[in-house]
């Protein structure tokens, strides 16, 4: 890890996304067993992955983690609390006035 | 069955399938695309497997019990209350309202099943795992259900996000307590209230989804116990300095409260609710309720409790448009004046108790 340089690391994937009634979700699995760190930036490879309603998608793809550098991974853990308002349900909107 | 983009051998199969599947649903291509846009957040994972259950066994145990054992499975179903809803007549402020209230929910619940399964699957401790995934199926299952009241709107939820870059934030494991404590607990007071009102009031009830609000709350209930009990696991997380701690987490959650529910002026008429009435209400009940774990309550009836809330909404208002209009200066000066409000806020004495030594509440609003 680079005090100020970031790394690039490509890495096989699979993202399952659930459209359907029963449940609604989408997660990224790292099949290297890879795990991403406070600041990193994860990117999966690919045209965007659709589940129509009613359908649980599947894909091995590929992702590239783009790991933070020293300093962004202790700015992140310094400050990244800050942002921990937004787990409430009414916090969520992008406008101020609707 | 229709073939979908997971058979496709190419990504332009996988596009040429989507396109004919989309066209397909001829509801759904007139349908406004909304992509979800959730956080995802890291937290210290060794410290989470280090959480020791074992001597609050008595309490944990039943509750992990009544999970599994999963009461609203079956709930979040479609049946014959479920009312046909005239989108097309409805006051389009109110519907530009409710569906942001709807899209934001959908967002919340989404972002937390994002969050438990992430530690779900990062942690080793068989405690924590079990109850994470737990509740990362009950959050699924709110959102999916939130989804499909969107989609009877015409809003289709885009869950392509993933292809999108998205960055990771860090909670400590103590920040994620409180504040997820507090939104599971303060949620149920929100839901329960409304449900309440409007079994009282049922000419307000707009929409069918309100009627789902109780049992919904149960899950909200039980999800704030899990977390009283993680913090009552370890006795530092509620003493000493971290009292300040909740404290904040108090005021900050209550104030964020205020100024969203003031901005769906509509969505509280329509109901039947007057905002001020409802956050008195809501932030009664959630001080009760926390008082299961936390030593300190906010004194919502003081006199500069109800000026810095109005304070801070107001210049939470002018920051907005300010941001409107383009005007750094007025940025500056409303952000200044939402920083003194919260100041205010903040100092307004709390009420002091002791904690009861039994945690675990059962809801009865």
């Amino acid at each position: 890890m680079g005090i100020f340089t970031r790394e690039r690391e490509k890495v096989p994937c699979t993202v399952e996304i659930s459209h359907k009634f029963e449940s609604l979700h989408a997660h990224v699995r790292f099949n290297n067993g890879a795990v991403v760190h406070p600041g990193d930036e994860v990117l999966v490879e690919g045209p965007e992955i659709m589940a129509p309603f009613g359908e649980v998608v599947t894909e091995d793809r590929s992702a590239i983690i783009l790991r933070a550098s020293f300093i962004e991974r202790l700015w992140t853990r310094a400050t990244g609390d800050l942002e921990v308002m937004e787990l409430c349900e009414f916090s969520f909107s992008e406008e101020a006035t609707l | 069955m229709n073939k979908h983009s997971a058979d496709a051998t190419t990504a332009e199969e996988a596009l040429a399938i989507q396109e004919t599947l989309d066209s397909n649903m001829a509801t759904e291509v007139a349908m406004k695309n909304t992509l979800l846009t959730p956080r995802f957040y890291t937290t210290d994972f060794d410290e989470l497997d280090a959480v020791d259950v074992s001597h609050i066994k008595s309490e944990w145990d039943p509750l992990i019990e009544r999970m599994l054992s999963d009461p609203n499975k079956g709930h979040f179903k479609k049946n014959d209350d479920w009312d046909q809803v005239d989108w097309d007549n409805m006051e389009p402020q109110l519907k530009k309202e409710f569906i942001d209230f709807l899209i934001s929910s959908c967002t919340a619940e989404f972002s937390g099943c994002v969050l438990y399964k992430e530690m779900k699957r990062r942690g080793s401790n068989k405690e924590i795992t079990q109850l994470f995934q737990l509740m990362a199926r009950d959050e699924a299952r709110h959102a999916g259900f939130i989804n499909d009241a969107l989609r009877e709107a015409g809003v289709a939820v885009n869950l392509g996000f993933l292809t999108q870059k998205k960055k990771y934030t860090y909670f400590r494991p103590k920040f994620i307590y409180y504040a997820t404590y507090l939104s599971e607990k303060i949620g149920y007071a929100r839901y329960i209230t409304i449900f309440r009102h409007l079994q009282e009031n049922p000419q307000h009830r707009f929409h069918p989804i309100f009627k789902w609000f109780e049992e919904w709350c149960n899950d909200e209930f039980s999800h704030g116990e899990a977390f009283a009990l993680l913090m009552k696991a370890d006795p530092k997380l509620t003493r000493g300095v971290n009292v300040w701690w909740i404290k904040f987490f108090l005021t900050a959650v209550y104030a964020t409260m205020y100024i969203r529910d003031h901005q769906r002026p509509a969505f509280h008429a329509a109901l039947g609710v007057d905002p001020d009435w409802y956050a008195h209400e809501v932030f009664t009940k959630t001080s009760k309720l926390s008082k299961q774990i936390f030593p300190i309550t906010l004194d919502i009836d003081h006199p500069r409790w109800k000026k810095g809330l109005l304070s801070i909404q107001k210049a939470n208002q002018d920051l907005a448009d300010a941001k409107a209009k383009g005007s750094k200066l007025a940025q500056l000066t409303s952000s200044i004046r939402a920083g003194f409000a919260f100041v205010m806020l903040f100092t307004v004495p709390s009420k002091k108790h002791s904690v009861p030594s039994v945690t675990r509440l059962e809801p009865a609003y």
